[in-house]
């Protein structure tokens, strides 16, 4: 079966040094079943765009729900523990 | 020769702070630890000896209700969304500011647990250290238990009993290795503790056979134990055959099944026993085992030392007849600690992790921070020892 199930996600961060760490922190992480599944990510000056692949709608969705749960940690992270966060300082 | 100063601390202080972040489990936990620079941790195995200090502690557990477990995708959301917040309070506990500075290394938890609770609490890890420029190190969870225990007890080389939800092992040091020398063949103690308390609608809550052990202490036929299968298997347990049993007998109480004749007697229909001699006889018949085994590899190393680690490490009455058996041995000791290090928490990945980045260890690319749900204690290399 070939993966032409496809999206495609576009995530703006605030710099381009921020898309990069998300990227960095996601690219470890092999995919349990890469015949069935299969994301690649890339940045392009602040944008982190997610590109995913996979055999059918119940396994893309699957994968792209876990992805963006993923995401959202990092971005909540980035939000309140980052080096611009004012907040940390005054803490 | 073990030189724990290897690496220096950062920024020219005289200290090392280490963040440690720990979701194995259910518990999440963050833990702020601060080691300073001592000129006897050049030459010695003083490794148990760091004068450590906790400078922040904090732990939020996903609790769910009587009578049910905790499921992976549950614990990892829960962990989601405390993690951060977590870490903000912990920061502001410990009076960091600029964690870019103030911060030398950042511990997580590698392994062993539950893929999803740890992925996620990995993630959080991750994007701090490249946020705030601070190497990361990942831990084993065991490791994290016994050099937390060693620290707080000051045990210099104990034989360790770890007893949790997760893991039931009997381990000693040996080689630059933590060598398991028993443990169970099925389910850990903790697990066979919870799942009863779930069969008795008790909740497990704050550690693993916490309820039954306060239901066994008003046990008032403490003389007669009902019989339970006894299952050591030279060094190693095996406890599922006793879960399924005495499970089978609350189930009969609860139905008031007559015909059981351990629970009712045969002529007059009369109970004799209640669900407070079911948890004292299952505790003393499960604690006997690990007591067994405990006191063989304590013969087999030589030790008189036992440290208890884990979550039912807390229990009062295992520590108890750990005791026991420990006073008819020449000049045996118990150490134990109490929840706040015997429950899962973050100081003990941030002080296992610390150990091991004053040697010199460090993440030097992010793959090898991808977790693992399958960590041996005995697969660590403990450069931190003689």
């Amino acid at each position: 079966m070939s993966l032409n199930h496809s999206l495609k996600l576009e995530i703006p961060f605030q710099t381009a040094a921020q898309a990069n760490i998300a990227k960095q922190v996601l690219l470890p992480d092999p995919i349990l079943k890469p015949q069935d599944f299969q994301v690649d990510y890339t940045t392009t000056d602040n944008v982190l765009v997610v590109g995913f692949q996979s055999i059918d709608d119940r396994v893309l969705r699957v994968g792209v729900s876990s992805v963006i749960d993923s995401i959202k940690t990092i971005v909540e992270t980035i939000d309140e523990l980052g080096p611009e966060t004012k907040e940390l300082q005054s803490l | 020769m073990v030189n724990l100063n290897t690496v220096r601390p950062k920024n020219g202080r005289d200290y090392y702070i280490a963040l440690g972040l720990e979701g194995s489990a259910n518990k999440l936990g963050v833990g702020v630890l601060k080691h300073p620079l001592l000129p006897q941790h050049e030459d010695g195995d003083l490794s148990f000896n760091c004068h450590a200090e906790i400078l922040a502690n904090v732990r939020d557990t996903y609790i769910t209700p009587p009578g049910e477990g905790f499921l992976p995708r549950d614990t990892a959301r829960h962990h989601k969304n405390w993690c951060i917040r977590l870490i903000k309070q912990a920061l502001k506990e410990a009076s960091i500011v600029n964690p870019s500075l103030d911060i030398d290394v950042i511990c997580f938890t590698k392994g062993p647990g539950m893929g999803a609770p740890l992925h996620s609490v990995a993630i959080a890890a991750r994007t701090c250290s490249l946020l705030w420029e601070v190497p990361l190190i990942g831990v084993n969870h065991c490791v994290g238990h016994i050099e937390m225990g060693r620290e707080i007890t000051k045990a210099v080389n104990p034989v360790v009993l770890y007893v949790s939800g997760g893991n039931t092992q009997v381990i000693a040091y040996s080689e630059k290795r933590y060598r398991i020398f028993g443990e169970t063949l099925d389910i850990a103690i903790g697990n066979c503790l919870d799942r009863f308390a779930r069969t008795l609608r008790i909740p497990n809550a704050p550690s693993p056979g916490y309820n039954i052990e306060q239901l066994a202490k008003r046990c008032a036929n403490k003389e007669t134990l009902l019989e339970l299968p006894y299952t050591v298997k030279g060094m190693d347990l095996s406890m599922s055959g006793i879960l399924a049993y005495i499970d089978s007998l609350a189930k009969d109480l609860f139905r008031g099944n007559k015909k059981n004749k351990t629970l009712f007697d045969p002529k007059t229909g009369e109970q004799k026993v209640t669900v407070e001699d079911l948890c004292y006889s299952l505790q003393e018949n499960l604690f006997a085992m690990l007591v067994e085994i405990t006191e063989r590899a304590m013969a087999h190393v030589n030790s008189n030392q036992v440290l208890i680690v884990g979550g039912v490490g807390c229990n009062v009455r295992l520590q108890e007849m750990m005791q026991m058996m420990c006073e008819d041995r020449a000049n045996g000791q118990v150490h134990a600690t109490d929840e706040r290090f015997c429950i899962d928490n973050g100081v003990m990945i941030a002080q296992a992790g610390l150990l091991q980045y004053r040697m010199g260890d460090v993440v030097k690319d992010l793959k090898e921070t991808v977790v693992t749900q399958k960590f041996r204690t005995d697969e660590v290399y403990v450069a931190w020892r003689e």
